[in-house]
């Protein structure tokens, strides 16, 4: 039977000739991974079945949720063992060849790209950090602080009845707006204090809460190339932020070391 | 704060979204496209959280009702069956105790 070839990633010469690839089992569970090696390029690989991988045969497999959450899972964790051991440019996921000869058909022009990103992200970590918002307390907390809430609620109390229920309402909808104004501000500030110490950055999309399964909200998602030697700053960085900010209803949740899937590029 | 590793189910949606779509993209020969990632990360969140449920209060009802199992279909058959024999022999024995009794009247 032919054998497809499965791609998870690709690492430098000299450091995988100085620490060898661990033995783990491929994709499918069965066959083994091993690394394949052409001039200086070596791509952590493995191999599939044909009859099982094969086109349509993947697109049945991708379709069944819990098949994919199984192997997205297995490509991850190699990527971040491989990550956790050398500088690895990262595979999308199912990044799947015919045979040696193809993959190498891609490969090759890529030579002089693929030398200079893996230069380029020696000692260097990809981190994610998202902020969440406990949105009473920041309700909360912006009634108390905002200048103009405080003015608009001395206002208030000078008038009738009536029109205090008119206004107190009124006055709830300018709190949800500048509830709203402080998420994007706050992140943003917070983004911005962090970017300074790192290599590149990226901003992500917000997940809804069906999707993160938490109670409050996401309102900042993004990733940082950090050197490996700013690690430490940066973390320690978001840690007195954090600090700083729960009583208000922050939350700051960092993730990583990734292997650096937001940075590396061959194109 | 915590500081985690990126291969906890907490970090699912980041996982998949990280793995299908981001990463080093080099034609391949196989081409596989994929679900909308929201909604597969929804779908496959809430099967990992029903197990897990399940698990947790010690659910098993599915495994003993008929209409979910075949197996609990088959044993309820049989006890059926098993009462229905018991029931058929007390009537019998009923039956002949009265006829028995009539006898001697």
């Amino acid at each position: 039977m032919d054998n497809l070839i499965y791609l998870y990633g690709i690492v430098p010469e000299n450091e995988i000739s100085a620490a060898p690839l661990p033995s783990f089992k491929g994709l499918d569970n069965e066959h083994a991974a091993y690394t394949i090696s052409i001039n200086g390029i070596n791509a952590v690989v493995c191999n599939l079945d044909e009859a099982g991988y094969k086109e349509t045969e993947l697109e049945k497999k991708t379709n069944d949720p819990q098949w994919l959450h199984e192997k997205a899972f297995h490509h991850h964790e190699v990527l971040l063992d491989l990550n956790n051991r050398y500088t690895v440019i990262p595979m999308k996921f199912c990044t799947i060849y015919e045979n040696a000869d193809s993959l190498w058909n891609k490969l090759e022009p890529l030579e002089q790209k693929i030398a200079e990103q893996l230069k380029w992200l020696k000692n260097k970590e990809e981190w994610n950090m998202k902020i969440y918002c406990d949105d009473e307390k920041l309700r909360e907390s912006v009634a108390a602080h905002n200048l103009t809430i405080e003015a608009k609620k001395k206002e208030i109390e000078e008038m009738s009845p009536g029109r205090q229920f008119l206004e107190k309402k009124r006055l709830d909808q300018l709190i949800d707006q500048e509830a709203l104004k402080e998420k994007e501000t706050f992140s943003a500030r917070v983004h911005e204090q962090l970017t300074e110490m790192c290599e590149d950055t990226s901003v992500k999309k917000n997940w809804n809460k069906k999707v993160t399964g938490r109670n409050d909200e996401m309102c900042w998602n993004s990733v940082y190339l950090l050197s490996t030697e700013n690690v430490e700053e940066y973390l320690s960085e978001i840690k007195s932020l954090q600090d700083k900010w729960t009583r208000d209803g922050w939350h700051l949740e960092i993730t990583g070391p990734w292997p650096a899937y937001h940075f590396a590029s061959l194109t | 704060m915590a500081i985690e590793q990126s291969t906890q189910s907490s970090n699912l949606v980041d996982v998949l979204e990280t793995v299908l779509d981001k990463g080093v993209v080099i034609a391949g020969d196989i081409r596989v496209g994929l679900a909308d990632i929201e909604l597969l990360s929804i779908k496959i969140r809430l099967i990992i959280a029903s197990v897990d449920k399940a698990k947790e209060i010690g659910m098993d009802w599915w495994e003993t009702d008929p209409y979910l199992s075949s197996k609990a279909a088959d044993e309820n058959q049989e006890q059926l069956k098993k009462e229905n024999e018991q029931l058929q022999k007390r009537i019998d024995a009923l039956e002949d105790k009265i006829a028995h009794d009539n006898r001697f009247i």
